[in-house]
């Protein structure tokens, strides 16, 4: 039985279908990458993971357990499980860095403040932000709170770990940074992950395999190598970067020449 | 046309019952919560903090600003057929029955309830309150406990402060300026007054707490469309508690005088 497994999803907002009938399924210790281009439902897809939206049809399932069917205890319990790492982070800015990481644990172990401060210290650690507790959100770098985002999510010690476009706005440096850190988190502690990433970089590095998300549809799911070779011309588009082909919904304006730009 | 009509006031009906529910089943969530472990002694502590010992100075200045003016109006009244002694025991009625609670309820929602919509509208658009729905936390026993507990607690005890520092209000004015006597003052203030009037100002003081803080977290909650959303909760809140207030006012005044 998979870990995590989307059954026939599918939610629109109004008359807008973001998520169409998309099927995954994520064993234990996977790591799956989702790619798509903006807007076509990768953060939907982990809203309805964690329970966040309701499906329109179909259901997401951790460990067997249908999440739109829990009761809020159930569904918390579960959430336990699953650490969320958010696109800005979505750090508590009233609280200092040890104060969010120390959050889940206060809440939900009956533990005392030093196990409290000594598994604080190993996230952060973990994720190169050690000496950091004392800060407050506002005092770090966009890279720095996506850090300290992980040892938030990882703080619970969870089998799962969902990552929201981790590396979105970062410069290419601190991307290959959270990039390792994903790494280095999914070898030290050996969790399934999902990470929704642009970065083909890392994404294939972290992957083993991949999903393409286009138009609300998971038009693939496989392994790295034979993504790149697919040679569905969606996939080929996405791996080139390249503005002309199905890809977009409306065409891009022409490509000018060079000449014709600076004559 | 007609159907056009029909069909609007229809939408406009449906979506004030659909708001409506929406707040009521919210407010009975906090209720419910309550009662639900972890309780979290230091997210109440700060709460009173912010709610009760920020709020004083705001409530003390109102509440002397308008127990002079009120004294003021009531001495010049008074005097036009010579009988200043009433001054004293018409302020002493209003400020107990009336302005204490009111302006203290008033000026809360303004200070705290405000700040409950501003702070929770943020959470919500920067995704802190998805946040501590992913790390299993209840953001209702999270944020809007705390925050009604220290509002009900703390909206009648300002409004007892609110009385006093109001008594001190009339003084200054009918004792210093208007030449009465200090002890006929202290005597003829609470001559009209029983001690079921405090207990009503008391109970009004907590209906507004409640208010203040559900409507305060509610608005906050509800948040949706980034900084023009944010700026809009804030301003919401305080014109629809307002509102609030003194509907509820009437009513409580209507019910409990009876």
């Amino acid at each position: 039985m998979a870990l995590i497994d989307v059954v026939n999803l599918s939610k629109a907002f109004g008359p807008k279908v973001v998520l169409s009938n998309v099927n995954l399924q994520v064993q234990e210790g996977e790591s799956l990458v989702v790619l798509g281009g903006s807007g076509t439902g990768k953060t939907v897809l982990l809203r309805n993971i964690m329970g966040l939206l309701t499906p329109d049809a179909g259901h997401v399932a951790i460990e067997g357990k249908i999440i739109a069917q829990l009761k809020r205890e159930e569904l918390f319990k579960v959430r336990q499980s699953i650490g969320m790492c958010f696109q800005m982070a979505a750090l508590f800015d009233s609280m200092t860095v040890f104060e969010n990481v120390a959050f889940g644990l206060r809440r939900h172990l009956e533990i005392s403040e030093e196990e409290v401060r000594s598994r604080v210290d190993e996230c952060l650690s973990m994720v190169g932000m050690k000496g950091t507790d004392k800060l407050k959100p506002a005092e770090l770098s966009g890279g720095m709170k996506r850090r300290v985002g992980f040892a938030r999510a990882i703080a619970l010690k969870p089998k799962i770990l969902l990552f929201d476009e981790p590396t979105t706005g970062l410069d290419p440096v601190m991307t290959d940074v959270i990039g390792r850190v994903i790494l280095d988190l999914k070898h030290e502690l050996g969790v399934t992950t999902i990470t929704i990433t642009h970065d083909l970089k890392s994404a294939f590095e972290i992957a083993d395999r991949i999903a393409l998300l286009f138009r609300g549809e998971c038009i693939a799911c496989e392994p790295p190598d034979a993504f790149k070779a697919n040679p569905h011309p969606v996939i080929q588009q996405f791996l080139r970067g390249d503005a002309d082909g199905p890809f977009l919904q409306d065409p891009p304006p022409p490509k000018r020449k060079s000449q014709e730009a600076h004559p | 046309m007609v159907l056009t009509f029909i069909d609007k006031t229809g939408a406009s009906v449906l979506s004030a019952l659909d708001t409506a529910g929406d707040f009521a089943t919210l407010a009975g969530r906090t209720f419910v919560a309550i009662f639900k472990r972890p309780f979290d002694g230091k997210n109440l502590l700060n709460q009173f903090q912010a709610v009760g010992v920020h709020s004083l100075p705001v409530v003390i200045l109102t509440s002397v600003a308008v127990s002079m003016v009120f004294a003021v109006q009531l001495a010049f009244g008074f005097r036009q057929f010579q009988a200043e002694g009433l001054a004293a025991q018409v302020e002493g009625l209003a400020i107990v029955r009336e302005l204490g609670p009111v302006i203290t309820g008033l000026m809360l929602s303004g200070r705290i309830g405000s700040a409950m919509a501003a702070e929770l509208g943020t959470m919500q658009v920067t995704e802190q309150i998805d946040a501590l729905e992913c790390l299993a936390t209840d953001p209702i026993h999270y944020l809007f406990v705390p925050r009604f507990l220290a509002s009900i607690v703390v909206v009648p005890l300002l409004t007892v402060i609110s009385i006093y520092v109001g008594f001190w209000g009339g003084y200054m004015i009918l004792v210093g300026v208007e030449g009465q006597s200090a002890f006929v003052y202290s005597h003829e203030f609470y001559k009209l007054l029983a001690f079921r009037d405090l207990r009503i100002a008391l109970y009004k003081a907590l209906v507004f707490g409640m208010i203040i803080a559900l409507v305060g977290c509610w608005k906050g909650y509800r948040t949706q469309g980034g900084a023009e959303g944010v700026g809009n909760a804030p301003t919401s809140s305080v014109v629809t508690s307002s509102l609030w207030i003194l509907i509820s006012d009437f009513f409580l005044t209507k019910l409990l005088l009876v």
